[in-house]
């Protein structure tokens, strides 16, 4: 029989037996009674707390399961990963493992340089390599989400038609578990699955089209018109441009940037990130009511007609044959990283949007009402009232997105396994890939490596708060 | 005229003096919206349209949205075969099936006739299809039919649910106790406990995977559901929730209960208890998703003895095992996203109201 076995039906005879025998020998119950005695069997050990310590004892006894689950479970835990890293061996019994120092933090440690994980032992090599992808995978993945979730709490808390449904919607995925999720965007970005089929589909249709004579013409027309029809509505208004039709004037740009590809003349690449970064300086100087916001959108204007005619549509859309991505196994393509992003950003976006959605919620509307009798733009009120009374939940919201991302694991093991290669290995894989699945169970290692992530997470989480210390709410 | 057209298509909810025109913020606004639909909502019900599909359909990846499949029919002397329509040059249609191996000139013979074999061009033939719905990618997993015994849905279904409900009983009970005693009494160290609490807030439970292997281990509860239903069952989050709750119950009732001579247990069981109920329920909740999702410590503990294994190992265990036969894969899938679906839509709008105003995870 196992040591907790033993305790347990120690402990349940003592309490059913003793409590029962005390209860009634002291209350009587009558036959409706017996949920009520049922209970008070349940509490025995606070009623008897009681009776020897009288009040002052209940708390303890009240706190005393919580914390020996605590104590058990989290901080004896915490302080024997210490000593499990010092051990070496295979033995699964505490006592029969070998000291062996700080051998385990030395295999680790032991690269010829840390940031060149092929330089390293084995055993560096899939720390490292973990490290350096979930440190990556942390720097995109929390700012992505922390936007995704702002910009969809903002959507929601408008005024919008069935408001409870679309907050419910985008909620929705957080209930998912990994493994159903995994299998839905394994399914969906199969070589051969459906968003390869869409793709090529819109492409093949978009090509038959850019085939036909005249599309040249018609495109740029079309276009022209659509720009003219934009920057007319941005700068329509009597005193700063319009912030909403600036940035469809932008994506605009940005795009024009990307097909007219301007850097190709002197043979770089990258046009389309150079629109971007256009476009994205554009929409900031609008939304900061600078004085040149207007004549920057004029110039911007005349770049974009420039663009506009040296623009061959039918090259364009003409994108011959498409081959499709294995998304989730091709090789140094990114997108299996990319992926891991947009899942993780799907599956977990909608528990951030509702933190974020309550700070909203909580801001005095007041304060919205008399930045309209001021005649306040909507794009300052959102930096001027909106961001700062916001940020304290933010801030919450950044923390437990830093600590989240640090732990994936669940999406990234069902959808690449870490793979192609080790794109996407993270530090939670190897910690348990090399102490619970391997032939020879490393476990000093997996708790050594359990160590050095745990200080990373308190650096990062501690750099954190330091740089946010004023809006802090923790 | 034009105008007020105008001004009825864009005009938005409230009366004449607060309603506003429907602006550039709410066209973006319901942009978002329908993307959002197109992320959230579509792979979701693409993966339940697929999972309807034969599996013909599916190992083709047919990318239409109904599910079709070709006809079988049953031909006397010869056995079940695939039927095709044969459209012949002058236009006339005739249903056959293949006699013979596909070729340039393929043999094949009408279905009302099947001695009349003929050859006729392979281009000449096109697969004669029906809407089908094909409830076996459900049944023969649930049902344990043609070979597929390794999808022990009852087992899995009954390990969830006893994992959750237990782990979520436990879980009320001891952190409504500690969160009483941390809000109602002043003793010597309560400013301790609750440091205590906060700490194992900011304890990452992946950082301590290993060496909380050891205790289960030692306790003797590894392999054993309990493993995963002890550990994790004091949740610091669940402690503060309900803190914050109790707080605002008033202490003249607790006082009223005592002039009564009732003990602090039943003032805790009787009164307490019952006014933290909305607490109580958005706490269930999340446990509940916790409980029912969880899959790196259940993973260790219980994935050696298939019996224990919970959905999400089943399933995981079972789209591994058969790399290829999505069909069934995707049916499993569906079966195991349908209780937390239901649960959802019933609950959807206490849910999101409940972890808006009082939960942080």
């Amino acid at each position: 029989m196992s040591l907790a076995a033993t305790l347990m039906t120690m402990l349940g005879v003592l309490w059913i037996g003793g409590g029962s025998v005390w209860l009634l020998t002291r209350r009587s119950y009558k036959l409706v009674q017996v949920p009520s005695f049922l209970m008070d069997l349940v509490g025995f050990p606070v009623e008897y707390a009681q009776s020897i310590w009288g009040r002052g004892g209940v708390p303890y006894a009240l706190l005393l399961p919580n914390m020996l689950i605590f104590g058990l479970f989290t901080f004896v835990p915490m302080i024997l990963n210490f000593y499990v890293s010092f051990t070496g061996g295979t033995s699964i019994l505490l006592f029969n493992r070998p000291w062996v120092g700080l051998q385990q933090y030395a295999d680790i440690f032991s690269c010829e340089t840390i940031f060149e994980p092929r330089t390293c032992s084995n055993a560096g090599f899939s720390f490292w390599t973990g490290m350096f992808n979930t440190l990556w995978f942390v720097v995109i993945q929390v700012p992505v989400l922390c936007v995704v979730a702002l910009v969809t709490a903002l959507v929601v808390n408008k005024n919008i038609r069935g408001r409870g449904f679309w907050r419910a919607m985008f909620f929705y995925p957080v209930m998912l578990s990994p493994v159903v999720i995994a299998n839905i965007w394994n399914w969906v970005l199969h070589r051969k699955g459906v968003l390869n089929e869409m793709i090529g589909g819109t492409r093949d249709q978009l090509s038959v089209m850019a085939g036909m004579t005249g599309f040249d013409i018609v495109m740029t027309v079309l276009l022209a018109v659509v720009l003219m029809v934009v920057s007319e509505r941005a700068l329509r208004s009597s005193d700063t441009p319009s912030l909403a039709w600036t940035t469809i004037f932008g994506a605009l740009l940005a795009l024009l940037f990307g097909w007219a590809n301007p850097l190709s003349l002197i043979g770089l690449g990258g046009s389309f990130w150079l629109g971007g970064a256009l476009a994205l300086g554009l929409v900031l100087i609008v939304s900061s009511e600078s004085r040149h916001a207007r004549i920057s959108i004029i110039v911007a204007g005349i770049l974009s007609a420039a663009l506009l005619i040296s623009i061959q549509f039918d090259a364009v859309f003409d994108f011959g044959r498409y081959r499709p991505i294995n998304w989730l196994v091709q090789p140094n393509t990114g997108w299996p990283f990319f992926w891991l992003v947009f899942v993780f950003t799907w599956s977990h976006m909608g528990f951030y949007m509702l933190i974020l959605l309550a700070g909203l919620q909580a801001i005095p509307s007041d304060l919205y009402e008399a930045a309209r009798m001021d005649a306040t733009r909507p794009a300052r009120a959102f930096w001027r009232i909106t961001l700062p009374l916001i940020m304290p939940t933010l801030t919450v919201v950044l923390v437990l997105a830093l600590i989240r991302s640090f732990q994936i694991f669940d999406e990234v093991y069902l959808l690449t396994g870490g793979g192609p290669g080790r794109e996407t290995f993270m530090i939670v894989q190897n910690i348990y890939e090399v102490a619970f699945t391997n032939n020879n169970k490393d476990y000093g290692e997996g708790a050594a490596g359990s160590v050095l992530m745990a200080v990373v997470i308190a650096i990062f989480t501690f750099f954190q708060l330091w740089i946010t210390r004023r809006q802090s709410e923790l | 005229m034009l105008d007020r057209l105008g001004t009825f298509l864009t005009r938005t909810a409230g009366n004449k003096d607060t309603a506003e025109r429907f602006g550039m913020a709410d066209f973006l606004a319901y942009g978002y919206l329908l993307l959002g639909v197109l992320i959230v909502l579509v792979p979701v019900l693409w993966t339940f349209f697929s999972s309807i599909k034969p599996e013909r359909a599916v190992d083709s990846f047919d990318t239409r949205l109904l599910p079709i499949a070709q006809v079988q029919t049953e031909i006397e002397g010869i056995g079940t075969k695939p039927e095709w329509i044969h459209e012949a040059e002058d236009g006339g249609e005739r249903k056959v099936f293949k006699a013979g191996p596909t070729r340039k000139e393929t043999d094949v013979a009408p279905i009302e006739d099947p001695g009349d074999v003929f050859k006729v061009p392979r281009t000449q033939l096109r697969p004669s299809e029906e809407v089908r719905v094909a409830t076996e990618n459900y049944l023969d997993p649930l049902l344990k039919r043609h070979g597929q015994e390794n999808f022990t849905f009852g087992i899995y279904l009954f390990n969830s649910i006893f994992v959750t409900a237990m782990a979520t009983l436990i879980t009320l009970i001891i952190n409504a106790m500690a969160a009483f005693a941390l809000s109602k009494y002043r003793f010597r160290g309560r400013l301790t406990f609750t440091i205590l609490i906060v700490a194992t807030l900011l304890i990452p439970s992946s950082i301590i995977l290993v060496s909380l292997f050891f205790v289960v281990w030692s306790f003797g509860i590894f392999g054993s559901l309990w493993g995963v239903i002890i550990p994790a069952a004091a949740t610091p989050t669940g402690v503060f929730l309900l803190r914050q709750y109790m707080l605002t119950i008033p202490d003249e009732l607790l006082e009223a209960a005592r002039m009564d001579a009732a003990s602090e247990w039943r003032i805790f069981w009787r009164i307490v208890m019952p006014l933290s109920l909305p607490a109580l329920s958005v706490l269930a909740i999340l446990s509940v998703i916790w409980r029912w999702n969880d899959f790196l410590w259940p993973l260790i503990v219980l994935i050696s003895d298939p019996e224990k294994h919970t959905i999400q190992l089943g399933l995981t265990q079972y789209a591994g095992e058969f790399d290829t036969d999505f069909h069934y894969i995707l049916a499993m899938t569906v079966v195991s996203l349908i209780p937390i679906t239901l649960v959802f839509v019933w609950l959807q709008r206490f849910i999101t109201t409940g972890i808006a105003t009082t939960g942080l995870k």
